[in-house]
């Protein structure tokens, strides 16, 4: 795709529109990355619950295990039994005595073992009941605890979760035994999982937990699975280890449906701001620069096909003013140095209308470029009918054998000229070649007075060499002029840049051609005429009698690609074009299109405008 | 009448509230003059180096009976008279130390003033009361068990 096939509002709309896609994507983006974020939050926030509850559950343990610990601690009997002579058994059955008579809060915890040591932390007894195999070592973390403190220190109880020796967590409350005056410890075993349940009454959750090999202790049943967020703890022991999963199972379906809810919300919000900024972006852009810039497009655009008058809108912002500024100014430098031009070919065309002399100019493909009042006078044409003329069409000779071919090259020769009648006539002639600027042409001027046989209008006083030097002067300079301004000489009001081209040239005979012929078949094909009613009704082309016969030879080279002229008079083409469009305005036409575009197209290679298709 | 009722009520409200709120803000003294203020390792410490010592324990009887520390006697301050105190420690000369719930709890400071006041010489006081002794996890005493003998 080639950039000058895009315009700035093309351009413009489409960042627009790339910038609300993006919008668009990043909306449901973070739409996603919220929910994620939601869920994560949710589940760190009930994780650090989890962790607060286990906490005050093992409070409500630690409570409860102390009490008991205390009513062992202070039991007379117990305390005499440490020094007794009646042994183990008899320590055993007061150990039993919470297993079988119970205690207070005896719902509350899972007594697993009651162990008793001496005052050095030595294994003296245990109960006979529940737990089996837990060994007669002191929890590790426990021990450690207790046996590094001094004084008072050790009247102060100690709690551990620890593992036993087949890897199963526990929790331990050790009390001294005898009050103030220490005798020995009561260690009071229980199995956590029965406190951690109620997590789930804090939670207001299911709860499961497994054990750190994953082992289920408690399993609880999730009723709807698909809106439940399970979020894990790792409850350690007291020296680090990993002792239980505790899994609370969150419902999350108000949480799922007020994040559903935020995020629209959301989203809807973002993306109908984001379209309003959109919007209001493309107003502004609308409004200072499409605007502007198409005012300023159109102008000059209506400037360069020759409206001199108009001046270029200088409405808009700062860049917009300044190059309306400086375009209207090179704009009146144009028009005065057109003005000037004008001037300056007046006086010249007027120089050489009153020569007697016939005087023609013809470019480099013999197409007639300039010609005075004595030719019109000389061949019996009129100035409209000699402006589509060449070579051959005014002389017989060859025009290979008679052009001069360098530009000092000047020949003096008789020429065979041929009337509009058809009459035709030998009159002596000086041909000179013509350059500048890098064109090149020729000059011919006839001695009217020489005439070998009588012309038309002919019998003009003799005239001598002496003008024929100061016209060469004045034909150089009207070469130059025409070099550069093709069509001008001869009335027509065409754009000089594309006669300078050297590569539009062919595109602007190209251009003529599709006009003429898109003309031409809406003229045969919609009002049933003739080409050579087209030449008459619209005075444009001229009509020629060959033999008798109505011919519109010129019209006919717009007609072919191979004999359309170099520098094609557009201004013809163009009004034969709007001829046929007027009058195929009333009809549903349907070349009118294509006639249109070709004669948009023309205008805008006149004016020096790329055109896309090419 | 009735009138008379609401408006009575609303003061007693109001009455209650700010006391409510300056118990509130109460804090106990740090030291209370002429008695010896004790941590509760130093109470432990106390109770060895002088097993004579009394312990009255200035909390309502509810409070007592759910946990004390050992050997301590229950005699709310406000039911303390000099007689009362006499009783349970005759000898003025002998340690006597006073507590209650913490540091928010103003009976024993109060309780200890009155045993100065009373000619006590040898007044200790445990600032951190109860709540200290439960937070150490020091040997207590529930319900109305006798307990061991010191």
């Amino acid at each position: 795709m080639r950039i000058e096939t895009l315009s700035i509002r093309t351009v413009t709309v489409g960042i627009v529109l790339m910038i609300g896609a993006v919008a668009v994507v990043l909306s449901l983006l973070a739409g996603s990355y919220f929910r994620q974020s939601a869920l994560q939050a949710q589940m760190n926030s009930l994780s650090r619950v989890i962790e607060v509850a286990a906490g005050e559950m093992l409070k409500e343990a630690r409570q409860h295990t102390f009490d008991l610990g205390m009513r062992m601690g202070y039991s007379r009997e117990l305390v005499e039994s440490l020094s007794d002579v009646r042994g183990q058994a008899h320590l055993a059955g007061l150990l039993d005595d919470p297993f079988i008579n119970g205690f207070v809060g005896l719902s509350r915890i899972n007594l697993q073992k009651i162990r008793l040591y001496d005052a050095n932390l030595q294994y003296i007894a245990e109960s006979s009941r529940g737990l089996e195999g837990l060994g007669r070592q002191l929890a590790a973390p426990m021990a450690d605890l207790v046996s590094n403190r001094q004084g008072v220190e050790r009247l102060k109880a100690a709690d551990a979760l620890w593992f036993s020796a087949d890897n199963r967590p526990l929790f331990s409350m050790l009390v001294p035994v005898g009050g103030l005056r220490l005798r020995g410890y009561v260690e009071i075993v229980i199995d956590p999982v029965l406190n951690l349940e109620d997590i789930g009454k804090i939670t207001r959750s299911p709860v499961s937990i497994y054990t750190a090999s994953g082992e289920a202790l408690k399993v609880s049943t999730v009723h709807d699975a698909q809106h439940s967020l399970p979020v894990r703890y790792v409850l350690p022991t007291s020296d680090g280890q990993p002792a239980f999963h505790i899994v609370v199972h969150e419902d999350v379906e108000n949480l799922n449906r007020e994040m559903e809810r935020t995020q629209i919300v959301t989203t809807v919000s973002f993306l109908l701001l984001t379209l309003a900024v959109l919007l209001l972006a493309l107003w502004m852009f609308n409004r200072f620069l499409f605007k502007p810039v198409s005012r300023m497009m159109r102008d000059m655009e209506s400037m360069a096909y020759g409206n001199q008058s108009l001046k270029v809108d200088k409405t808009g912002l700062r860049e917009f003013y300044v190059l309306a500024e400086t375009f209207n100014a090179m704009a009146e430098r144009v028009r005065m140095r057109t003005q000037e031009l004008h001037s300056s070919q007046n006086r010249l065309l007027h120089l050489l209308d009153v020569d007697d002399s016939a005087i023609l100019c013809f470019g480099a493909s013999h197409d007639l470029v300039y010609f005075n009042r004595g030719a019109c006078q000389a061949f019996g044409y009129s100035g409209d009918e000699m402006n589509d003329l060449e070579f051959p069409d005014l002389f017989s000779d060859p025009t290979d054998a008679i052009c001069p071919s360098t530009a000092l090259d000047s020949r003096r020769l008789q020429l065979h000229c041929i009337a509009r009648d058809g009459g035709t006539f030998v009159c002596e002639a000086i041909i000179r070649a013509l350059s500048a600027m890098g064109g090149s042409g020729y000059a011919v001027v006839l001695n009217l007075a020489r005439t070998v046989q009588s012309a038309p209008e002919a019998g003009r006083a003799e005239n001598g060499e002496p003008p024929m030097v100061a016209v060469e002067k004045s034909l150089r300079r009207i070469l130059e002029i025409a070099h550069h301004n093709p069509g001008l000489l001869l009335g027509e009001e065409t754009a000089g840049d594309h006669g300078a081209d050297g590569d539009g040239k062919p595109r602007l005979r190209e251009q003529v051609f599709r006009v003429m012929t898109s003309a031409l078949a809406c003229w045969e094909r919609e009002l049933g005429k003739t080409k050579l009613d087209l030449a008459e009704e619209s005075g444009i082309w001229p009509v020629y009698i060959d033999k008798s016969t109505p011919t519109t030879r010129t019209l006919d080279k717009y007609l072919h690609i191979d004999t359309c002229p170099k520098n094609p008079r557009c201004q013809r083409v163009v009004d034969t074009a709007e001829f046929v469009l007027k009058q195929i305005a009333d009809r549903p036409v349907a070349c009118r299109q294509d006639l249109l575009d070709a004669l948009e197209a023309l205008r805008k290679i006149q004016s020096g405008i790329p055109h896309g298709e090419d | 009448m009735s009138v008379i009722v609401r408006v009575f009520l609303v003061l007693l409200a109001v009455w209650s509230a700010g006391v409510c709120r300056a118990d509130d803000d109460t804090v106990a003294p740090e030291h209370v003059p002429g008695a010896v203020a004790v941590s509760a390792e130093e109470l432990v410490k106390l109770i060895y180096s002088n097993p004579g010592i009394v312990l009255i324990d200035s909390r309502k009887e509810t409070e007592y009976l759910r946990g004390h520390i050992e050997g301590a006697i229950n005699l709310l301050n406000l039911k303390m008279t000099r007689a009362e105190l006499q009783r349970v420690a005759p000898d003025k000369s002998a340690a006597v130390l006073f507590y209650c719930n913490g540091i928010r709890c103003l009976r024993s400071s109060d309780a200890a003033s009155r045993a100065l006041e009373w000619g006590y010489r040898n007044v200790f006081w445990f600032r951190g009361g109860w709540q200290e002794w439960d937070e150490k996890k020091l040997p207590v005493i529930a319900g109305e068990h006798p307990g061991l003998s010191r």
